[in-house]
């Protein structure tokens, strides 16, 4: 039986007047993977920078492997083994691409595990051709498509060799050819044996995504927010006839 | 044995130096440090060559802070001021010799790396160019309140000379120059200068890669003053006094323009503009009305064509990229000496 890999208590975030994230509580296993779905502005990515540690809770627990991590600095969460990709891309643009990922590489996370007889630039180059973008590892960031810098963004999370990963918007702005690579790289990934330890597992994941014939096709359970709330946690399939889910989606009385 | 290490060297000048235009220019000019008081023993030129070599330490080590770690710093003479005013306080009253005023003085400047780091980790662009800009001015305050350390307006005259002997003098300063500026473009070109460009980059996707921002801005805030604070004892103890000049707000501005000059980012760029800017200053004393206005236009004019600064265009001129391996090649070159492919 899997343990409990992140749990949420009633985690709640204001900015000012406005609640972005009220009493939010899940739980998830270190095998899931789970859908944020809803409305902009529904609180999905302040829910993401809470767990991630770029935002501090104002109240409630966020607890990831039974250890608190409310309050602690965003690297001391992605060295515990949390890691998150960024809905706008945020690379180096100046640096090389295979340096992006080095960078990944150097955490002390990194440093400790994997196979430590390799240099830091193999390691980053293995990432890199996961991600499927090694052929232009010496190009600058700044040269990638959209598509690329989704990918770039993937390489860059998954090289602290987390046990969660955030993924925030994966397929956003992204073509449909380029949506079915890229979830093709994901389930890839989740269902682990690639990196590190040799036989490692997959990373638990927490996708926020609007594209929802991707995500249902890859998520084990959805959770629905809107205005900052949990409107619904349900398995996908139960997701398409759920009347407070169209609700939020199309407003009152549209059915 | 001697043969083996003659055959060695000749090797790596004739396959790595004689290869690119920009390796070729820094080996001549080393030799031409190395050799100048052989050929010319010109008082005048040796001190505008140490002088040279100091700066192009203080320069280098704002690059450091600056260009690669971007945290915008306008106040660098605090730097060089603490570590002038630490050997020079040493020398004077505890009559500790230069080879430890000058090293103990550039650790009091790491001391006052980490006083100016630790306040400006939670700002950046203006604001930490302002706030770096007040501390030489409030040190200068502190030096003007306490007249009979510090020598107030006068200064600490009557340091010890670095050497006896003048030509002494300048090869410890040329090697310190020539160590300093290669240690830290050493560093700057290794993982740890990776780091530091992706701070300059982006901070929080930095921290989104586990990494602890706060201690590496700390470590280049103290390994800048390090070297400033190196080219603050040399400078001292070369002139044989410290003085409120040494906190000025203008040699604040002046590093910062011979920085951009040069190309920032780089080390090498902005070191090597103090040898071009540094003697032409030296060249405009006979008209002294005239010599700030003729900077200020040369200054403006590689601004506006040559962003990047003078060195790395200059580069750019007589070296081009190999589009596959990414290695410098020398221009007029079809194909890449590293992977063959054909140069565009």
């Amino acid at each position: 039986m899997p343990s409990h890999i992140l749990e949420l208590s009633s985690v709640t975030k204001s900015f000012g007047g406005l609640k972005a994230v009220y009493d939010i509580s899940f739980k998830m296993n270190s095998d899931d993977i789970i859908g944020l779905i809803g409305p902009n502005g529904a609180g999905k990515s302040t829910l993401i920078k809470l767990i991630s540690g770029i935002l501090e809770p104002d109240s409630g627990e966020i607890k990831f492997k039974n250890q608190k991590i409310n309050g602690l600095k965003t690297w001391d969460i992605v060295n515990l083994g949390i890691s998150f990709t960024f809905q706008n891309m945020r690379p180096f643009r100046r640096l090389p691409i295979i340096a992006n990922v080095m960078t990944s590489c150097m955490s002390p996370r990194a440093m400790k595990r994997g196979e430590w007889v390799k240099r830091i630039e193999a390691k980053a180059m293995d990432f890199l051709e996961f991600a499927g973008i090694s052929d232009m590892a010496l190009e600058k960031a700044s040269t990638l498509s959209q598509g690329d810098l989704k990918r770039l963004e993937v390489a860059r999370a998954i090289a602290t060799e987390p046990e969660l990963i955030l993924l925030d918007e994966p397929f956003g702005g992204l073509s449909p050819a380029e949506t079915e690579l890229m979830a093709k790289s994901i389930k890839r990934l989740h269902k682990g044996g690639r990196f590190g330890r040799l036989h490692s597992e997959g990373p638990a994941m927490i996708i926020v995504e609007h594209k929802l014939q991707q995500l249902m096709k890859m998520a084990d359970r959805i959770i629905v927010l809107n205005y900052g709330e949990t409107v619904t946690e349900c398995a996908p399939k139960e997701l398409v006839n759920n009347k407070e889910v169209i609700e939020c989606y199309l407003g009152k009385g549209a059915l | 044995m001697i043969a083996y290490y003659t055959k060695t060297l000749y090797s790596i000048i004739k396959n790595d130096v004689l290869v690119l235009p920009s390796r070729m220019l820094v080996f001549f000019f080393i030799v031409a440090i190395i050799c100048l008081p052989v050929v010319s023993n010109d008082p005048y030129l040796l001190r505008i060559i140490i002088l040279a070599c100091i700066y192009a330490i203080f320069t280098a080590s704002w690059d450091l802070l600056s260009g690669f770690t971007g945290q915008m710093s306008f106040g660098h003479a605090f730097f060089f001021g603490v570590s002038a005013y630490a050997a020079a306080l040493l020398n004077r009253h505890l009559h500790f010799p230069p080879w430890a005023s000058i090293p103990i003085g550039a650790l009091a400047s790491v001391v006052a790396g980490l006083i100016i780091g630790i306040p400006c980790l939670r700002l950046r662009g203006t604001y930490l160019a302002l706030t770096t800009l007040s501390f030489p001015i409030i040190l200068l305050g502190i030096v003007h309140a306490f007249p009979d350390i510090t020598g107030g307006e006068l200064g600490i005259s009557g340091l010890d000379r670095i050497c006896r002997s003048r030509i002494g003098t300048y090869y410890i300063v040329a090697v310190s120059m020539l160590l300093s500026i290669a240690t830290m473009w050493k560093l700057t070109s290794s993982k740890f200068g990776i780091l530091l460009h992706a701070i300059r980059e982006d901070e929080i996707a930095l921290r989104a890669s586990g990494i602890n921002t706060t201690r590496y801005k700390i470590m280049a805030f103290c390994l800048s003053a390090f070297f400033a604070g190196i080219a603050g004892g040399l400078y001292a103890h070369f002139m044989r006094i410290t003085g409120p000049s040494t906190l000025e707000v203008a040699l604040s501005f002046q590093v910062v323009i011979w920085g951009v000059f040069g190309g920032i980012a780089t080390i090498w760029g902005s070191a090597g503009a103090v040898f071009i800017l540094f003697p032409i200053m030296e060249f405009f004393r006979f008209w002294p009305e005239f010599r700030m206005l003729i900077f200020s236009f040369i200054i403006i004019f590689i601004l506006l064509y040559m962003p990047k600064g003078l060195l790395p265009w200059l580069r750019d001129q007589v070296e081009k990229e190999c589009p596959r391996c990414k290695k410098k090649n020398i221009s007029f070159r079809k194909t890449c000496r590293i992977c063959t492919a054909t140069l565009g």
